[in-house]
């Protein structure tokens, strides 16, 4: 009988596994590496004639939005009914004072104790953005065609879409889409602005304002809305000051932006109508949802799919004629019933825990037509100058879409989100178990290398 | 008297090993790269649990692999 003999395989064989052991964590290594060292710097033309950006192929565009709107009970809107302005009319002047006396006592011990996030630096850091002012009809210093003695710009709706487009990500938006007014969506801009102006749609060619009305010509029926993106890194440490700071940042960054916007379009012969005041003109995450730059959520704020809710949300009206959008669906509202973490991490408990939206408002400040998860906004505010004494954010921050975009893992989880609704539970239970979510501290962001605004600019839309 | 000669043969079974394997092994190294991109990445994007946990994730999945391999070539 033949004697069977092996092989030394003990040795040699152990050493070819721990050789390809080896190669798998050099392929892991060089991988990471490509995914960080590379693209920091990507350029390619648009491959669509209206400049839209090849999205991952799970951000489907579909004909109505994932939140339900039913435009015979939607009514415009005052801004002057948001608690932003409003709270004496919600919960009356005395308590007013006594928070904000509450608030600004807080502030003072804060600084003096040098509580994390709330140190001198921080105050100072957050009163330190400037921006040029917003203004309806723009800054309006630019040459016009006309004083240049030629024809304004003319061509095709697409190109205008693909010129404001590049235009735009230069003058330091994340992405913009477009969409049009018409009979309903006309209602999603504001009966009064924040100041009280009235906004009436006219006849006029010309945009033009006196002190108790602004006037929007209906020429000017077009809207971009876009997105500035906003520093995940300060927003996971609210509410402290480092956090509440980041919007203001974001906002004042869109100050200049619309200013830039409204003069290149008076560069071209158009005009370029925007927002007033912060959240001035009309509801910016609708507009957001309208063109498809990302979906309605449980914040009861726009989520993109590609920065999640670290973005601001702006709307600019123009008399440019533009390719528009169509909304989209990547599977973020529907994880949005499933998920619940920002309505647990809410410290004012002001989010929505039902699991199914509702066409039900919570409150005047909330305006009615739309199927959503309306949130409490008085105890929100009220949190707010009491206790964060800044803006709060922990919503957003904890969402488990505010991700980078380094880990695979992430787009895989998104597409996941996106085809498989019935794991969403399993996602959340992910986002917990890898700690994603977790508040830092506000000291430890001073010691933190980050790239400009605290923002990743070569994240942009299909760009890679 | 005539000697007998004793020979003795020594046989060396050399077996292919079947497809899968070199599949299965594939599988391997892409996983272990994998969790080892989203262990690194997840450091840079400063989520320190996320990286703990790809990183164990990676360390166990090439030891089993390891190990499997050697127990295998024991046969």
């Amino acid at each position: 009988m033949a004697e069977r003999v092996l092989p030394k395989l003990g040795r040699r064989n152990f050493l070819r596994t721990v050789a390809v052991g080896a190669g798998a964590l050099a392929i892991g290594g060089s991988a990471k590496t490509a995914a960080a060292a590379s693209p920091a710097f990507v350029a390619q033309e648009f491959a669509d004639a209206a400049g839209r950006s090849k999205r991952p192929w799970w951000v489907k565009t579909v004909d109505k939005p994932t939140m339900e709107i039913d435009w015979k009970v939607m009514e415009r809107y005052s801004e002057g009914s948001s608690t932003r302005g409003s709270m004496p009319k919600y919960v009356g002047q005395a308590e007013v004072d006594r928070y904000t006396a509450a608030g600004a006592k807080l502030i003072k011990e804060r600084i003096l104790g040098n509580v994390d996030g709330y140190q001198l630096r921080d105050f100072a850091m957050s009163s330190a953005h400037v921006g040029v002012g917003k203004k309806f009809l723009g800054p309006q210093t630019a040459p016009t065609p006309e004083s240049r003695g030629v024809p304004k710009w003319t061509g095709t709706p697409e190109e205008a879409s693909k010129m404001l487009r590049a235009a735009m990500r230069h003058f330091g938006a994340a992405n913009c889409g477009f969409t049009v007014l018409d009979e309903n969506t006309s209602k999603l801009i504001y009966s009064k602005d924040p100041d009280g102006k009235e906004l009436i749609f006219t006849d006029e060619v010309k945009a033009s304002e006196t002190d108790k009305q602004r006037f929007i010509p209906k020429s000017c029926k077009y809207v971009m809305a876009y997105t500035v993106q906003m520093s995940p890194e300060t927003m996971r440490r609210s509410p402290t000051m480092t956090g509440g700071q980041t919007t203001t940042l974001a906002y004042k960054r869109a100050e200049n932006i619309q200013a830039s916007v409204q003069e290149f379009l008076r560069g071209l012969g158009y005009q370029g109508l925007g927002e007033s005041s912060t959240n001035a003109l009309g509801i910016a995450p609708a507009f957001g949802v309208l063109t498809g730059l990302g979906e309605m959520s449980r914040l009861n704020r726009m989520i993109s799919p590609e920065f999640g809710p670290m973005v601001r949300v702006f709307k600019l009206l123009m008399d440019l004629p533009v390719a528009v959008d169509k909304p989209i669906d990547a599977g973020i509202m529907a994880f949005c019933k499933a998920c619940k973490k920002c309505a647990e991490a809410c410290p004012s408990q002001s989010l929505s825990f039902d699991t199914e939206p509702t066409w039900k408002v919570r409150g005047p400040w909330n305006n009615p037509g739309h199927k959503a998860y309306f949130e409490d906004s008085v105890s929100c505010m009220t949190y707010w100058r009491e206790k964060a004494t800044t803006n709060c954010g922990i919503c957003f921050g904890v969402c488990p879409f505010a991700k980078k975009d380094k880990a695979w893992i992430h787009e895989m989880v998104k597409v996941g989100m996106s085809v498989a609704p019935f794991a969403d539970s399993f996602f959340r239970s992910m986002d917990d178990a890898f700690g994603y979510g977790a508040q830092a501290s506000g000291e430890s962001w001073w010691n933190l290398d980050l790239p400009e605004y605290g923002i990743d600019s070569s994240q942009p839309v299909g760009a890679v | 008297m005539a000697q007998q000669v004793v020979s003795k043969k020594d046989y060396i079974e050399i077996r292919k090993r079947p497809w899968y394997v070199y599949v299965i092994g594939l599988l391997w190294i892409g996983l272990i790269g994998f969790l080892a991109q989203n262990a690194a990445a997840s450091a840079q994007e400063l989520e320190p649990r996320a990286a703990m946990v790809f990183w164990v994730s990676a360390a166990v999945v090439l030891l089993a692999g390891v190990v499997i391999a050697f127990l295998r070539s024991r046969k």
